[in-house]
């Protein structure tokens, strides 16, 4: 929880209107972002961000598994949050699940994608190894390590990241197995699958505070928001997901109006997340 | 049942669930929707308050196959562990029937409706006018038709209004699929599983202020805002229904 005075909550507003927010930071400008990956070795893939005092991990983790009736041609993919006590008291029991679900639904909307399958960061037929028989389940699961404003952006990063980390072993199918049976495989330790995460998109959180909207606010600055909208863009400027948080109403003209904004911030996070990756990448080999 | 002793009783299911193919008609440029209704057109909304005598407030509401009764409770006094608090709280919960989907119990899946549910509904209700105590809203979907979360969120401001819970306006919801190159509004459930993307909006038509919104897949810039600009056209129209509901209820109390 965030205990402010009223001297403070103005000091923030005003600094919102005037362009120059407590920090020093703009409006549309974003905090430093540190991307460390391969920080799990147990995982196939891991990766952790940094924004600000805001601390994420993100981790994939990949298992054999039998695909979907429904689906027979693709893979599974799940996605936890877990918001530990350790990051804030609040999220203690309960406090920490609610915010862990609304996290995860809001992340699953903005990078899995529809039914369909457009608009998905992960192509998920990928992940098939034997139609109808055998497949990749992918396990995501971030982890807020320390909290101080706009998770989800960093969370979507962090899984960005770790899945341009993640290797998954190719497999050898036995041949010669019946068609009824489950077929034998031979997972491979050596040769690693990639991803292709280029389709994987960005979260932009605008935190609306008094008239004006915020990229990357800070705790104190969310505390004093009156709703945020999540949208999450490729590299295309496809939207492919949008969630609303806060209680109050927005006139449509201003979502246009955030969607174009967002647009336009997404591109540069594209780009600084796309170099800090590869530099993590970089000095993972090297060490 | 005209089950033949000794063969293995299969349950019956109205209509096969593993078919999931993407039927042809949906890529065509000239399909009809499988119920014939236009792209634009909603399917007939049927509204009625008062459904549950021993609610503050409740209201039921029909979209085509999509059912859903909602109850208000309260404003009562919040549990004892609360804090004390000098606005309302708002506590909302949708559940599914065991048997509101092909598959039973299927409806668990959506987990992430309640709270989508209070957060469409909070920014309207007027959560200083009962400060200290709570107010329950529970959703029960009766049958899964397609777009039940806009079903639910209507049908719960209906049943606010009627509980004479004070809000600033009804709010109304209404969802657009985007099927290729198409938006159809108001999907049903087969619609719905092809969609390769979707709009739900939750608003206050006479403030003209949105209190939801959520897109899942992709949509191109033109296509949201086409899509916006069709469910907020949409929302005002339900609204006038919904408004003619409570005023036909609220004469037939006077006389």
């Amino acid at each position: 929880m965030v205990g402010l005075s009223e001297g403070e909550k103005e000091f923030i507003k005003g600094g919102i209107a005037q362009d120059l927010r407590s920090d020093g930071r703009k409006r549309y400008t974003y905090r430093p972002i540190y991307v460390e990956t391969g920080v799990i070795p147990q995982a196939n893939g891991s990766a952790r961000v940094r924004l600000g005092a805001t601390d994420v991990i993100a981790s994939v983790k990949a298992e054999l598994g039998k695909p979907s009736a429904l689906q027979p041609d693709k893979g599974k993919v799940a996605l936890f949050i877990d918001c530990s006590p350790t990051a804030e008291p609040t999220f203690e029991g309960r406090g920490g699940e609610e915010l862990s679900a609304e996290l995860s639904s809001a992340l699953q909307r903005c990078l899995l994608g529809s039914k369909s399958g457009a608009g998905a960061g992960i192509d998920l037929s990928s992940l098939i190894v034997v139609e109808g028989k055998v497949c990749w389940d992918l396990y995501i699961d971030g982890l807020v390590i320390s909290s101080d404003g706009n998770l989800l952006d960093a969370l979507g990063a962090a899984i960005k990241a770790a899945l341009s980390n993640t290797g998954i072993p190719t497999v050898h199918v036995v041949a010669g197995a019946s068609n009824d049976e489950q077929p034998e495989v031979d997972i491979s330790d050596e040769e690693f699958l990639h991803f292709d995460t280029s389709g994987v998109p960005v979260i932009v959180t605008l935190t609306k505070v008094g008239k004006h909207y915020i990229v990357d606010a800070t705790s104190e600055e969310e505390s004093q928001m009156s709703s945020a909208v999540s949208i999450s863009i490729n590299r295309q400027g496809h939207i492919c997901g949008m969630t609303k948080r806060g209680g109050s109403g927005i006139d449509p003209s201003v979502i246009l109006d955030m969607i174009s904004v967002a647009n336009f911030v997404s591109r540069q996070l594209i780009e600084k997340l796309d170099s800090e990756i590869s530099a993590a990448e970089a000095n993972e080999e090297d060490s | 049942m005209a089950a033949k002793p000794g063969t293995a009783s299969t349950t019956y299911s109205p209509v096969d669930p593993t078919h999931k193919t993407k039927p042809s008609i949906f890529t065509d440029s000239d399909w009809v929707r499988p119920d014939s209704r236009g792209f634009q057109q909603c399917r007939p909304a049927f509204f009625r308050t008062g459904a549950v005598n021993s609610a503050s407030g409740s209201a039921y509401a029909e979209f085509g196959n999509t059912k859903v009764i909602v109850s208000v409770f309260g404003p009562r006094e919040s549990k004892k562990a609360m804090m004390y608090s000098d606005v309302g709280r708002l506590n909302c919960n949708v559940s599914y029937t065991t048997f509101a989907t092909h598959v039973r119990g299927q409806g668990s899946d959506n987990k992430e409706f309640s709270s989508m549910l209070h957060k469409a509904l909070e920014g309207a209700i007027i959560l200083e006018s009962f400060p200290k105590t709570t107010v329950d809203v529970f959703a029960l979907v009766l049958e899964s038709g397609g777009s039940d979360l806009p079903v639910v969120i209507s049908c719960a401001s209906l049943a606010l209004a009627d509980a004479g819970i004070m809000m600033y306006d009804l709010v109304t919801s209404v969802s657009v699929s985007c099927l290729g190159k198409n938006l159809l509004i108001d999907p049903i459930l087969e619609e719905e599983s092809c969609q390769d993307g979707s709009l739900m909006i939750a608003c206050m038509p006479s403030r003209y202020e949105v209190t939801q919104l959520t897109v899942t897949g992709e949509l191109s810039a033109p296509n949201l805002s086409e899509a916006m600009q069709l469910c907020l056209d949409a929302c005002a129209k339900l609204a006038q229904i919904m408004r003619s509901c409570l005023k036909e209820a609220a004469s037939a109390a006077e006389e």
